[in-house]
């Protein structure tokens, strides 16, 4: 057998800041960035059907047409589930420890968030939580819920 | 369908698993590629159907198939690539079997090769970019850390369990020579309770270490493998594979994987009960997909899986063998070619060549496999293959 091969040299660990979404990449999201902005929350609705989903998608997830809308949702849900991140995703390093979650909005979808003003010892599964926003950059405002 | 015994699997190979090893998914592939030549005696020539898994190392590159068929020196008449994570070897084998029933090829190797520890990672894209990044959730870590939380609440979660299959898996993984090298050394009970939490209350001995490495197995037909005077033969005689399990709804219940879908179908297929498989390889990202795995394909009830774990023992000589060779967990998961890992363990019992970690009366093997992470889910790909002997 051949010698190893030396594996191509890794750019050196640097610190990256904590990643910005990039609005209209894969899906035409400027609505819900555009809400965001004023401090609303909305999600897509099929209007044949009537049913709501999360994330955007380019059909509807209950029939595969287009006929879909954005309509703004009331910000109350519950927490479905949670986890305290001690290993940070990338450029979220300084935010350790930090709960992210699976909130389960009264519309009926799930949206995943970080929550704020809470420790980690006081969230429950089950408990009632409210819409508020992190102000990520002069133009983005990003949802992420707290207790009710 | 009838059970059927048309389709052999005649040979397999594996690299040790290595950390940073520093070679290619292609140089690790022809490893694989030459301890199957070697051990079956069949020329080269004959291999006319290349499967592949999709990678983290070399995904980026589009033609990567072609290119791995033009590194081994294989004109493959059939390709296949495979991206369903850690469900694209089993995967790869169903799709095989119907290729080669349907004439498109006579002899099929499916491989999956990843250096991921030393290579780089693709990105995903899609709406990782505006709806997860931005939440900093800690990639699989962190979804398993959702589903391991609601398991919790709705069913209770014995830790003990966890330690259990940590221990089982760990001490099997010393007995393996192939398994990576930092994670030759046991582990207590007490070692997996009190590792530290990565994303509460997902611990980090709950996870896999990602590393390099590559494997693979030679199929074609029953009657061609007598043809080419095949040495050994097991077949696969159940598969039952489903992506995005219930992703059009988005209320679902995160803890119900698509193995309760997959399971119930490979079984049926392969006219058995859980109570007829001799011993099981399922994929371990994480413990507590074991768990689930166990239930949803109805080795017991819902929310029963911990108990099931404590009241059955899972070694190489108990009544259940479970990932005879350290899983990924104690192994180390190859990257993508993480699915491969326990899958060439079941054929390596099947075969008798598993030495001092033998299963005896190794008559038929259930092999899962799961893939991808998607949105506040259960996991993306849920597969389920039953191997029996002749």
């Amino acid at each position: 057998m051949s010698e190893p091969i030396k594996a191509p040299a890794k750019p050196e660990a640097k610190k990256i800041p904590r990643p910005l979404p990039r609005p209209n990449t894969y899906m035409n999201t400027q609505p819900f960035w555009d809400a965001a902005k004023n401090g609303k929350l909305v999600i897509q609705y099929c209007k044949d059907t009537g049913k709501p989903q999360f994330f955007p998608r380019p059909v509807s997830l209950a029939n595969g047409k287009r006929n879909l809308e954005w309509r703004e949702v009331s910000g109350k849900g519950t927490v479905y589930s949670y986890t305290n991140t001690f290993s940070a995703w990338p450029g979220h390093e300084d935010r350790v420890p930090y709960l992210v979650a699976l909130v389960e909005l009264a519309e009926g979808v799930r949206i995943l968030c970080n929550l704020l003003n809470v420790k980690a010892e006081d969230v429950k599964i089950g408990m009632p939580v409210k819409l508020c926003w992190e102000k990520l950059s002069d133009d983005i405002n990003y949802p992420a819920f707290e207790p009710a | 369908m009838a059970k059927r015994k048309d389709i052999a699997v005649i040979g397999y190979g594996e690299t040790k698993v290595t950390l940073k090893g520093g070679r290619s998914s292609y140089d690790l592939a022809g490893k694989v590629l030459e301890q199957i030549l070697n051990q079956t005696g069949i020329d080269k020539n004959k291999i006319d159907g290349l499967s592949i898994a999709e990678t983290m190392s070399e995904t980026s590159n589009p033609f990567w198939g072609v290119y791995m068929s033009e590194m081994l020196g294989l004109s493959p008449h059939w390709m296949q690539l495979n991206g369903l994570g850690g469900t694209s070897g089993i995967g790869g084998i169903a799709r095989a079997a119907a290729a080669i029933r349907d004439g498109l090829c006579e002899t099929v190797f499916v491989v999956a090769s990843d250096a991921q520890s030393s290579g780089r990672n693709p990105e995903q894209g899609a709406q990782r970019g505006e709806f997860q990044y931005p939440t900093g959730l800690r990639g699989p870590v962190g979804a398993f850390g959702l589903i391991t939380q609601r398991y919790r609440h709705q069913y209770g979660l014995d830790d003990r369990a966890l330690a259990k299959l940590a221990v089982t898996q760990r001490n099997h993984a010393l007995m393996n020579p192939n398994a990576v090298d930092k994670l030759q050394k046991p582990l207590t009970e007490a070692d997996y309770l009190n590792s530290k939490y990565v994303s509460e209350p997902l611990r980090m001995l709950d996870s896999v270490m990602v590393c390099d490495g590559a494997n693979g197995v030679l199929v074609t037909s029953t009657e061609n493998a007598k043809k080419l005077g095949a040495k050994k033969m097991i077949h696969p005689v159940g598969y039952g594979e489903i992506s995005n399990f219930k992703g059009a709804e988005p209320l679902a219940d995160i803890t119900i994987s698509g193995f309760s879908v997959a399971g119930p179908k490979a079984l049926k297929q392969a006219e058995m009960t859980p109570k007829d498989v001799r011993m099981i390889m399922p994929y371990d990202d994480f413990l507590i997909a074991l768990i689930i795995t166990l239930e949803d394909i109805g080795f017991c009830p819902k929310g029963k899986g911990c108990e099931f774990v404590m009241n059955t023992d899972l070694s190489y000589k108990g009544t259940l063998p479970l990932n005879t060779s350290g899983g990924q967990i104690s192994a180390g998961q190859p990257g993508l070619a993480g699915g491969g890992l326990n899958l060439v363990e079941g054929v390596r019992q099947m075969f008798g060549e598993a030495g001092a970690r033998q299963v005896s009366d190794p008559r038929n093997c259930m092999v899962t496999g799961i893939g991808v992470i998607p949105y506040g889910r259960n996991w993306g790909v849920s597969g389920v293959l039953v191997l029996e002997q002749s």
